[in-house]
């Protein structure tokens, strides 16, 4: 019986002793801050090792390619990313996304100027349907979405009658997104930028951020201290709908068409790959709009790199896959005791 | 302190009659659940062979029928290793790419239209051991590196295209010249055909390896805590490096039989099995949180989509509207599955 106390008591001498704990903080806000730096790191390290292997790549404009290129990945990453904060996973936003470039480009001819506005609302709204359903009928938000997925793509194949919908006229403005630039980088990737700066912004700074990264870290906490949780995850799902329905407009800026099986058809696991490689967690509660940013210049990077490095463009999709378990074996926060499913 | 307990016991028997009471209740209900839910999917089955014959008289033929089990016996066989590894509550996104690596080997090293080596059995063994070190890497990834199975996964798939892709090269499509296996996935033994039996064969060993081993055992005991298998020394580490790579086995053979059935090589032969898979596993009533669920579940899931998508061809639904169905019915599945459990503190991720 006393030998029972005994360890009991033992066991609990270093829990509740504060000093083992106060000296593991350090270890945590390291982790912290590889969290930041990381995705700018591997960027950076990537993008030297092209550098030094052509450089001609980044004297003839390669940045600016490598910008063009990943907007459409960087838009439904950001929406990917806000998902993945409150702790769920949206696999239906790129078929949102290309739905929506379907949408734009059957729409632009007939009423112009108020066919962009009319996608982003639409795509809004299929995200939040998803949000709904997700929130109130509290299903898996991997399974929900599988199954938004595919009824988003048999609309989408249906709508464009699976033929290239071409925009038939008033295309110049959306095509303007592509063309006109800063720095030689199209608008349509500044787009992105914007829209994580706004997301960073929303996420560092408002009650609702915070509320939203409070879900990912502890759902039942969150609800306990009166967090609107189901708003808040409808509302995290709804953004991703719209910054899909902003991808949309990207393909269509840069293709002045939409195809079930055209450009932007493929674009879900890049898009998760470059919201992971931007520093997200998968399990929710950490995400930085403005790393995101990175994930995605990376992820359009590591095509390019394969070739500059000589590597023959059969084994490309060999090293992207490796590169994605890679970097975020690198970049991800881990403890000895966690349970990782 | 023990004996203060035990009185405490003692003087409590009354209230632990009623806990009894309670908890057989519970039990109760709980396997009123778990038939409730397996009859439920029949009874949609039911429903839906008797629509379906009803619209085409086609449908309820044998030749249908054979048509039908022949189309579900790769998805099976790949969701028997999905429904293991969903039981631990992780998830394995590569089925397709290790099917494209597997089948790419496979029929590069048996007698194909671009000559080379032909190896007989041994490209079955060496083509199935690409996808054992396939599984075998994403296990250990997952447990040493601790890495996400989405994330570990979803590389493999990668990976596992990207080997298929090296291997197809740019040469010509390598076609299957071996007379006896060609149309062998489905010819008709005994009634069924061919790939079915091979189907068949994998839903039993996998049911026997759930219920009777302790590798089955413990990946349900993973599912339900990982917390409590670890604290109860069992080999969680070893348990989940099996269990993904006999996934990824599984998704090999289903390579192969798929490279047969599609008489060519190609890298993208396993393309779409994810999406029935998964619903399928999901449908069948196999919690995606692990620890809940089981394979004969999954195959009526897969029976269920099968059908469903083979009924809705012959009743001349075009083909556009198959994943809107599948998705459908994958929604209305777990939300009507969820309903009951709502609850204002649940935490649905």
């Amino acid at each position: 019986m006393s030998k029972i106390d005994d360890e009991t008591t033992k066991v609990a001498v270093p829990v509740s002793v504060p000093v083992p704990a106060r000296a593991k903080l350090p270890s945590v806000k390291r982790i912290g801050g590889w969290h930041a730096i990381g995705p700018i790191v591997i960027f950076l390290a990537i993008l030297a090792v092209v550098a030094i292997l052509t450089p001609a790549f980044i004297g003839g404009g390669g940045l600016a390619i490598i910008a063009s290129s990943s907007a459409p990945i960087l838009l439904l990453a950001l929406g990917q990313a806000m998902v993945l904060n409150v702790g769920s996973i949206d696999l239906s936003n790129a078929a949102i996304g290309l739905l929506g470039a379907i949408l734009l480009a059957l729409t632009l001819g007939p009423v112009a100027g108020l066919s962009p506005l009319i996608v982003l609302l639409a795509t809004t709204a299929f995200g939040a349907v998803n949000g709904l359903i997700l929130a109130y009928a509290q299903v898996p938000s991997f399974a929900l979405t599988l199954g938004t997925l595919g009824i988003f793509q048999a609309v989408a194949l249906v709508a464009s009658g699976r033929t290239t919908v071409y925009v038939s006229s008033n295309g110049e403005g959306v095509h303007s997104l592509y063309e006109s630039g800063i720095a030689n980088v199209p608008m349509t990737f500044w787009m992105g930028v914007l829209l994580a700066v706004a997301l960073w912004v929303l996420l560092r700074y408002t009650r609702v951020g915070r509320g939203m990264t409070a879900i990912g870290k502890n759902e039942s906490a969150a609800i306990f201290s009166a967090v609107r949780t189901r708003s808040l995850k409808v509302l995290a799902f709804a953004l991703s709908g719209f910054a899909a329905g902003l991808a949309g407009i990207a393909i269509i800026a840069q293709a002045g068409s939409a195809s079930p099986t055209g450009l932007g058809s493929d674009l879900l696991l890049p898009a998760i790959a470059a919201a992971l490689i931007g520093g997200t967690s998968i399990s929710g509660g950490v995400v930085n709009p403005l790393t995101v940013i990175f994930g995605a210049l990376t992820v359009a990077l590591v095509p390019i790199a394969t070739t500059a490095v000589g590597i023959d463009a059969q084994a490309q999709s060999l090293v992207y896959g490796a590169v994605i378990i890679a970097v975020v074996a690198l970049t991800m926060s881990r403890n000895k005791s966690s349970i990782v499913k | 302190m023990v004996d203060k307990v035990l009185s405490e016991q003692g003087a409590g028997s009354i209230s632990t009659t009623a806990i009894r009471i309670r908890e057989s209740g519970i039990e109760r209900r709980a396997r009123f659940r778990g038939l409730a839910e397996p009859l439920s999917l029949l009874v949609a089955l039911a429903v839906l062979i008797g629509v379906f014959s009803l619209l085409n008289e086609r449908f309820l033929t044998a030749s249908n029928f054979q048509n039908v089990l022949t189309q579900s016996a790769i998805p099976l066989i790949v969701a028997v290793g999905a429904t293991l590894v969903i039981l631990l509550g992780s998830i394995d996104l590569s089925v397709e790419g290790v099917m494209g690596a597997t089948g790419m080997t496979w029929i590069l090293l048996s007698a194909n239209s671009r000559g080379g080596v032909d190896l007989g059995p041994w490209a079955w063994v060496i083509a199935l051991g690409v996808a054992l070190v396939l599984g075998v890497a994403s296990g250990l990834i997952f447990t040493a590196l601790k890495v996400p199975s989405f994330i570990v996964t979803l590389g493999m798939w990668y990976v596992g295209l990207g080997i298929a892709t090296m291997l197809y090269g740019t040469d010509l499509l390598p076609r299957l010249e071996d007379e006896g296996l060609k149309g062998w996935t489905s010819t008709i033994t005994f009634g069924l055909p061919n790939s079915f039996w091979v189907a068949l064969l994998v839903i039993g060993l996998g049911i026997l390896l759930l219920r009777n081993t302790r590798i089955g055992r413990v990946t349900l005991a993973i599912g339900n805590s990982e917390t409590i298998v670890r604290s109860a020394g069992l080999p969680a580490f070893r348990v989940k490096v099996a269990v993904f790579a006999i996934a990824a086995l599984l998704s090999g053979l289903g390579g192969i039989l798929a490279t047969v059935q599609l008489d060519i090589g190609s890298p993208t032969v396993g393309s779409g099995v994810l999406f029935i898979v998964i619903p399928a596993v999901v449908i069948g009533g196999t919690h995606l949180g692990g620890g809940k669920g089981g394979i004969l579940r999954t195959v009526l899931g897969v029976f269920l989509l099968t059908i469903l998508n083979n009924g809705l061809i012959l009743s001349g639904v075009e083909s556009s509207y198959q994943s809107a169905v599948t998705g459908a019915i994958l929604v209305a599945a777990i939300v009507f599955a969820a309903w009951s459990q709502r609850d204002r503190l649940q935490v649905a991720k």
